[in-house]
């Protein structure tokens, strides 16, 4: 049996991060995975939806040239050679993972693990079973799209993340059961290449966890653009006719709607294959886990979406670091920052907490927005829809949160992450100095304006 | 050229050091502010620095050799460098042009409650730091105050200020400084947990729930706080350092001070007369003690490292509670003066001590201790040894109390000794025998006269 300092289960973003951080720190390294290294985010998830997404974002920067001066009389697009482009991108970032490993002689292990309490893991390669040991475990095992067990479901035919972007026809309506960040994503990719998209959300809201202004903003972006969104709304039951019936239910009123194709996206279960025999405890569906990501058994950890949480890929990975530094004996009490992004167009972008939340911990709470609408930058490019918001405590000005709405806001929120991590105020903010013109400036603006000094607000 | 490197004299009553350690091999380079060696003087243990760049060339002695002051030690200079294999012959009182290291470093350090030398030599406020170290805080304008040293007792070392130059005084983050700030928090007193030590704001709000933890804030009337700083501060290290290190066992005994009395009564107008000052009967328990302590010299010596010191001074620290805190000037050869001598050297020590001008030497040198609390309600009590001398003195008030006297009861004015020595030093015996023959000289000063 061959016996390793670490060994993690699980070849996503939280599991590879950690194995090639614990290798850079002088562990010895086992990566058990028994699909494609690079997990749900780089197959299934993050990367492929951004990749259809920078696609749907040239068809409409096509459909909007005019406005730039620029006459495109007809155009057209290949539904397969995008896909075939996805797949590209995957693989390149794939292999970049794989020799990744390499370098940090991880050894990789292609199959399914099942871990025991004494921490030796038997992984199944094809017909064979391989036995390893280790001193340390990160469970990583991820999660896959929760299908709720509606009537008529099993009927028809649906997509889920894990199948839409393989999808070979544009379908002329899609109807897409939950109004959260990767139904939201799927639907602006969709609606850009025609389809017409129907979103049904149980909540008052779509992208109820997020701000609410930049939920409602959000809303309204995509209802002008023609997506239709349904909240509040209820689905009963599915019938297949020559179309797919969707049978909803909206303030106690029942409707039903037709539609080409239907995708699930109203969540994610963890992946608990190969845990049967551990005696972790639980915490709802999900590994429960101390600050430092140990379970309940000493020396076994479990990270990403395993455990719940943000569910999100960064957060995955950075929970994946902070095992390995327990590992390694260090021990980490500050609460994560945890920036949070949604590629939709526009993009929403928020780190720290939001206001609600911020109330809730007894904060006073003191909070400016400042809308890009006069932003010069934003208006040069026709991008001046949006706003940035700081969430800020009054004494000191300590920023306890920030959303952003708009283009490229995927990009800038980490300034604002910078600045709560180093603890910076309202009052550096105010000062330092941003260039001009950028849709950046308006984190100024809200600094300023929040001291009351604001120039153009 | 290379340079000599001496014992340096670190106080009038040093003859010899004892090395404890070198920091450098031959060979190797020295900077100018670096610590070189280690030694021991009847005192205390201090860091000798460089005061020359070059490289180590010789070292003649090695550790736990005793050296005389001002002997040569060994030499710096350029590699390659030849000097001689055997010591040159020390001359009486080296030339301090040609030294080395430098004993301004040395006297600071030299520090003890007794002696709070740096307060007035410095004017960066009481802070310990090398001459080095001084140095480079003046050029960078950097104020000492400011930085925590790594030596002994917190002393600032040059590297300290160079760290300080380049990692900024205090890494602290901004909303971290504000909430400070705002609770009147020194930073100082914080250990970041950031990067490089960085203070960030959950280590100011870990501080003040530590802080609060003592006292409550949501008190109608919180409570003043003051910084241990200066002497309060030496203070405070002393009496830790000495309670912690040496097992006290302290002894009292009863004193009739019935001829104390009278002796002092008939002695008033002939010291004041002498001196313009009054006697008190501190002056004759010294002179009584110092009597003592020259048959019982045990009590009379200085526990150093694994070292019983047998002074041959009987030197008298005399504590005086000044503002603040506590200074022990000492009065020297105390077997060698009358009471009139006594008198005005131990009155103008205290005025000194009062008013913050007592010098470095007066400060030094003690061999036995004595605190008279006399003034105030106290019969006995238990005093804390000042290191490295063996044994102290808790002198009480003057009473009446009802004793027998030769089967009779009497009123007789009553005084308590206490009596702490350092039991690694000292036996129960031999402390007893001295107390008693204290008690003795008291009841009967006249004895102090044969």
């Amino acid at each position: 049996m061959t016996n390793f300092d670490v060994a993690i289960i699980g070849g996503g973003p939280g599991g590879y991060v950690s194995a090639i951080r614990a290798a850079k720190l002088g562990l010895s390294v086992a990566l058990v995975e028994g699909r494609e290294l690079g997990g749900t985010c780089l197959n299934r998830g993050c990367i492929p939806s951004k990749t259809l997404l920078k696609n749907a974002e040239v068809i409409n920067q096509v459909k909007d040239s005019k406005k730039f001066g620029i006459q495109i009389d007809s155009f057209s697009f290949d539904l397969d050679a995008m896909v075939e482009r996805k797949n590209q991108v995957i693989g390149q970032l794939r292999n970049g993972i794989n020799s990744l490993l390499i370098t940090n002689k991880i050894k990789l292990y292609n199959g399914y693990g099942t871990v025991d309490n004494q921490k030796v893991i038997t992984v199944e390669i094809g017909e064979e079973t391989e036995k390893l040991e280790a001193e340390s475990i990160i469970l990583a095992n991820g999660s896959k799209p929760f299908v709720p067990n509606l009537p008529g479901l099993s009927n028809v035919p649906y997509h889920t993340s894990d199948t839409v972007f393989d999808i070979e026809e544009v379908p002329g309506h899609l109807t897409i059961i939950g109004g959260g960040v990767i139904g939201l994503e799927i639907a602006c990719i969709f609606q850009s290449m025609g389809t017409k998209v129907e979103i049904i959300e149980m909540a008052d809201r779509i992208i109820p966890s997020e701000d609410k202004e930049a939920a409602d903003f959000l809303a309204k972006e995509l209802k002008s653009k023609g997506i239709v969104i349904h909240t509040s709304t209820k689905v009963l039951s599915f019938k297949k006719n020559e179309k797919t019936n969707v049978q909803i239910e909206k303030n106690g009123k029942e409707t039903s709607l037709e539609t080409d194709s239907v995708l699930i996206s109203v969540g994610r279960e963890p992946n608990l294959a190969g845990l049967d025999n551990l005696s972790v405890n639980y915490e709802g569906k999900f590994v429960k886990v101390d600050e430092s990501m140990q379970t309940a058994i000493k020396g076994i950890y479990a990270i990403g979406d395993l455990i719940g949480g943000y569910q999100l890929a960064h957060a995955a990975s950075e929970e994946g670091i902070r095992a390995v530094d327990h590992i390694l004996g260090e021990n980490h009490k500050k609460d994560f920052i945890m920036p949070r992004c949604i590629y939709t167009f526009p993009e929403i972008a928020s780190v720290g907490m939001t206001e609600e939340q911020a109330e809730a911990k007894g904060y006073q709470v003191k909070s400016q927005k400042v809308d890009l609408t006069a932003n010069g930058k934003g208006i040069a490019s026709s991008e001046n829809n949006g706003f940035m918001k700081i969430i800020s405590e009054k004494k000191y000005g300590e920023i306890l949160g920030v959303v952003m709405a708009g283009a490229h806001v995927t990009e800038m929120v980490s300034q604002a992450t910078s600045f709560m991590y180093l603890e910076g105020t309202m009052e550096e903010l105010e000062d330092m100095v941003f260039p001009h013109p950028t849709l950046s400036e308006a984190m100024f603006e809200a600094a300023a304006k929040w001291l009351d000094k604001g120039i153009h607000y | 050229m290379a340079k000599e490197i001496f014992m340096p004299k670190l106080s009038s009553t040093m003859e010899v050091g004892t090395l404890l350690q070198w920091f450098k091999e031959e060979g190797d380079s020295v900077e100018m502010g670096e610590p070189l060696f280690e030694i021991m003087t009847d005192k205390i243990n201090i860091e000798v620095e460089s005061y020359e760049e070059g490289v180590l060339l010789k070292k003649y002695f090695n550790v736990d050799d005793e050296v005389e002051v001002n002997a040569c030690i060994g030499y710096i200079g350029e590699a390659g460098e030849k000097v001689s294999d055997t010591p040159p012959a020390t001359e009486a009182e080296a030339d301090s042009g040609e030294k080395v290291q430098d004993d301004s470093s040395v006297e600071t350090a030299g520090k003890t409650v007794g002696a709070n030398a740096d307060s007035y030599e410095n004017k960066d406020g009481k802070v310990r730091a090398t001459p080095a170290a001084r140095r480079v805080s003046r050029e960078n304008d950097i104020s000492l105050s400011a930085i925590s040293g790594s030596g002994p007792n917190g002393r600032v070392h040059q590297h300290d200020v160079e760290q300080a130059i380049a990692g900024g005084v205090l890494a602290v983050t901004p909303l971290a400084e504000k909430i400070a700030a705002d609770h009147g928090v020194d930073l100082s007193q914080i250990t970041g947990t950031g990067a490089r030590g960085k203070i960030e704001k959950q280590d100011v709000l870990s501080y003040l729930e530590s802080v609060n933890m003592s006292d409550q804030e949501t008190a109608a009337f919180p409570a003043e706080r003051i910084k241990l700083k200066g002497l309060r501060k030496a203070v405070a290290d002393k009496m830790v350092e000495s309670v912690q290190t040496i097992p006290h066992v302290t002894l009292t005994s009863d004193v009739d001070m019935t001829n104390v009395i009278a002796l002092r009564k008939s002695l008033l107008p002939i010291v004041e007369k002498e001196t313009g000052y009054r006697l008190s009967f501190t002056e004759v328990i010294i002179k009584a003690a110092a009597s003592a302590l020259c048959k019982h010299p045990q009590l009379n010596a200085s526990l150093i490292g694994e070292e019983i010191v047998m002074n041959k001074e009987v030197n008298i620290g005399l504590a005086v509670a000044v503002e603040n805190g506590l200074i022990v000037p000492s009065i020297k050869n105390v077997n060698q003066k009358g009471l009139v001598k006594l008198t005005q050297i131990s009155k103008e020590l205290g005025k000194k001590a009062r008013e913050n001008k007592l010098k470095p030497e007066e400060m030094r040198g003690s061999t036995f201790t004595i605190s008279n609390l006399g003034m105030y309600a106290i019969d006995a009590f238990t005093p804390i040894i000042n290191g490295p001398e063996t044994a102290i003195l808790g002198v009480g008030r003057i009473t009446e109390k009802a004793v027998a006297v030769d089967g009779e009861l009497a009123v007789r004015p009553m005084m308590v000794l206490s009596l702490s020595f350092d039991h690694r030093a000292v036996d129960g015996a031999p402390a007893a025998a001295f107390l008693t023959d204290l008690k003795a000289n008291l009841e009967n000063p006249y004895s102090l006269l044969v």
